[in-house]
């Protein structure tokens, strides 16, 4: 009896205090919620409160009542769905021939259509602006100004956004129908022309995913600051900074952020209700599905339409950056006169890249491991905090850390800018690390944990190694989007710290173009590198044979 | 040509210039149900994936009901062309359509009329016990369930040839046994010639006529016994 009493005492001892996972997975949740949850959650109460600190509905109720409101409401959507169709319509093709035909150069052609996911969106909204502004090239060269109407306009806008965005739908796409099981087409096969079977097995199959992607485009679109702020479109983006930062409006900006919030909520349960676990599979199927085969004069207006996508995307908004430099001297003489600001960029985006992905594979790690309420709970969630408009998030986190003690320290930093930068990307990070995690087998863990490997042991010596080639794809994409990241960082910088898209922004109103597409370009090139080391050193996931 | 239903002559398939069957020969009388026997990795699968066209050979040819499909390098027929029913080892159901719904798409494929397909379907799944299920979606069956999904699609549109590959091998042994007699009952009933790939010696000598044995890519032709 005497034994059995102190075996128990001492299972109880060791089930009372929290384990170093317990702790670990603690701390990075109380992280998560301080850095993203928080300035989010304050801007959903302050949009409840009016100025006497009482519960209000005003700030929705004029959504519906105000003309003014509804008009943003209205070209907001557009704005948003327009970008979202444009592009799906350019992106899931685009995805399908990748995961099914044969296309000479796969590789390097699917590099080069990913560009302008990583070229910040602003920068391509100046650089057609140098296109087809009033003094653009197109007039220069035509002696008449006949494209700018259409490019201050928000069909300019939706189809700078589409172009800027269409890699993701493709990306998602190819993913989705890399991942249709083989098996399902070849028994379509049996019965029905290939034909037949694409669209009643295999559209359908990938079809969510490819929803779920129009989805994200969707809210990434409705929630992009530059471009209309450019392109002069009014939606609730520039509203709500130009309420904030040019007339001191908190209720103002507030009101206009409260639309822009019930929106990232619908679309972010729209997301996880269509796609479900879907959310975090990157497995592929063992076999490659039913291929596209096309016929010699099709093929050759595929390769032709892959190449004017290219043209339209990539190579003429950069040539149109390139030719308004005016040579080499004028991209050094900008760049040292804006190198506080690029070394700021850099320095920040590292630091916040790191910082991010350190945070993000514990929070996926506890995704990844979590039973199906709380999963139920953490995807949306993630989803919803990634698809807040980032002037949003630049307004809650003001109005959460600038305080007095160690917040207002903080608030006075640059650190601010990094915690705009953890706000903004963890999620979409900890998204990222947790599909990662999910592929590595538990069994894995529980054989370190049998082995008698504590838990800190089994996620630094087994998980983590693991894990590398996520953990590198992780901060390199944390990295290029802090790099670009100019709506929250605008609002949020402190006098005298600026980083390099909010000076390129600010620029752009009273500096010759040259400087300023100068700039831009040492942009682009910064974001460029990462992306083509990583395509370059990470390891090809090929389909397998049969046996 | 001989009275073979299903004839498959000295078939040779590589997979990256390794061999996986080497000059594979053999024949199935029409409602034969033969086991193919043999370890995982012998090619088993590879070989009804040729005969239903999944898979070009390099070598041989592959005669059905008396029609040349395959021949060195080309599928002549294509699978949709071979009316062949193939019930896959993980079923490859369509997650996306009712019961009715797999069953629907084959017959439509064929070219059925709509009044005929809705019969043919209501007296497939009356024939699998299926038919309180027709507009289920696969995932709210049981494992049993699914795999007699499989089987009634395989059997809808009066295919001339089963090819069954292990379909009973992620069911626990008393559905096994089960499933294992009804697909037996079936095969007699319709008079099928079956195909049926397997590693388990038991379930082979139970379903087939006789069994042939399969190693490392070959047919091992001295050891076929008729039961």
């Amino acid at each position: 009896m005497e034994t059995v009493s102190v075996n128990s005492t001492a299972f109880r001892h060791s089930h009372a205090l929290p384990s170093a996972r317990a702790l670990t997975l603690g701390l990075a949740v109380t992280l998560f919620v301080l850095f993203c949850v928080l300035p989010v959650v304050y801007m959903f109460v302050v949009s409840l409160t009016d100025a006497a600190g009482s519960f209000t509905l005003n700030n929705y109720r004029q959504l519906l009542t105000e003309p003014r409101q509804r008009g943003l409401m209205v070209t907001s959507l557009i704005l948003g769905g327009g970008a979202a169709i444009f592009a799906t319509v350019l992106g899931a093709p685009l995805g399908l021939l990748f995961a099914r035909a044969r296309l000479p150069a796969k590789r390097l052609l699917r590099i080069a259509l990913i560009v302008p996911l990583v070229v910040p969106p602003y920068i391509m909204a100046l650089a057609w602006v140098l296109l087809t502004g009033p003094v653009g090239l197109f007039a220069r060269v035509a002696r008449r100004d006949f494209l700018s109407d259409w490019t201050y306009s928000l069909t300019g806008a939706v189809v700078v956004l589409g172009l800027a965005f269409y890699p993701l739908s493709m990306l998602a796409t190819e993913a989705a129908a890399r991942r249709v099981d083989a098996r399902l087409e070849e028994s379509a096969l049996l019965a029905a022309n290939p034909r037949r079977v694409l669209w009643r097995i295999t559209l359908p199959l990938i079809g969510p995913t490819v929803a779920a992607a129009g989805l994200i485009v969707f809210v990434l679109a409705l929630s992009e600051f530059g471009v209309p702020a450019l392109l002069r479109v009014r939606v609730f983006t520039p509203e709500v900074f130009t309420a904030f930062a040019a007339f001191y409006d908190f209720g103002a900006g507030v009101a206009l952020c409260a639309p822009l919030l019930v929106v990232a909520l619908i679309v972010s349960l729209a997301i996880k209700f269509i796609i479900g676990e879907r959310l975090l599979v990157t497995t592929r199927s063992l076999q490659l599905g039913l291929p596209l085969t096309f016929r010699r004069p099709f093929q050759t207006a595929i390769l032709i339409g892959i190449a004017v996508v290219f043209c339209v995307s990539t190579l003429l908004p950069l040539a149109a950056l390139l030719f308004e430099t005016t040579g080499i001297n004028r991209i050094a003489s900008a760049v040292s006169r804006s190198g506080h600001a690029i070394a700021n960029s850099l320095w920040l985006a590292f630091v916040g890249a790191t910082l991010i992905v350190a945070l993000a594979v514990v929070l996926g790690y506890g995704r990844a491991r979590a039973r199906s309420r709380v999963r139920m709970f953490f995807d949306p969630t993630l989803i919803l905090l990634f698809a807040v408009p980032s002037t949003v998030v630049g307004i809650g986190i003001i109005g959460l850390w600038n305080r007095d003690g160690v917040m207002g320290q903080v608030y006075s930093s640059q650190w601010i800018i990094v915690v705009a930068y953890i706000a903004r990307f963890a999620p979409v990070a900890a998204l990222m690390l947790a599909a990662g995690i999910r592929q590595i087998s538990t069994s894995s863990e529980h054989a370190a944990e049998v082995a008698g490997a504590s838990w800190t042991r089994t996620f630094g010596g087994i998980m983590l190694p693991q894990l590398r080639t996520s953990l590198v794809a992780t901060w390199v994409v944390s990295f290029v989007f802090c790099f670009a990241e100019l709506g929250a960082t605008i609002l949020v910088a402190p006098p005298g710290e600026s980083t390099l898209p909010v000076r390129v922004y600010t620029l752009i109103a009273n500096t010759p173009s040259s400087e300023v597409a100068s700039l831009a370009l040492m942009q682009v090139g910064i974001t460029l590198v990462p992306l083509l080391l990583l395509t370059v050193f990470l390891p090809k996931k090929g389909a397998r044979k049969p046996a | 040509m001989s009275g073979a239903f299903l004839r498959l002559l000295e078939v040779t398939k590589r997979f990256d210039k390794r061999s996986v069957i080497e000059r594979a020969s053999l024949e199935l009388r029409e409602g034969q149900a033969v086991a193919l026997l043999g370890p995982s990795g012998c090619g088993k699968t590879t070989l009804l994936r040729l005969i239903a066209g999944l898979e070009t050979p390099e070598d041989g040819e592959i005669w059905l009901a008396g029609q040349k499909v395959a021949a060195k390098g080309q599928n002549t027929v294509p699978p949709r062309g071979r009316n062949i029913g193939f019930v896959f080892q993980d079923l490859a159901l369509w997650p996306h359509l009712t019961v009715a719904g797999n069953l629907d798409f084959v017959l439509r494929s064929q070219g059925w009329e709509k009044r005929t397909r809705k019969d043919r379907i209501e007296e497939v799944l009356r024939m699998v016990h299926l038919f309180p299920h027709a507009h289920k979606y696969p995932s709210q069956l049981s494992g049993g369930e699914q795999q007699r999904v499989a089987i009634a699609r395989a059997l809808v549109a009066r295919s001339q040839l089963l090819l069954l590959d292990e379909p009973l091998s992620n069911l626990d042994s008393d559905l096994k046994t089960i499933l294992l007699e009804e697909l037996s009952v079936l095969q007699r009933r319709l008079k099928l010639t079956t195909l049926y790939v397997t590693h388990d010696k038991l379930e082979a000598a139970t379903f087939s006529d006789s069994v042939v044995k399969m190693k490392n890519g070959r047919i091992d032709e001295s050891h076929l016994t008729l039961m």
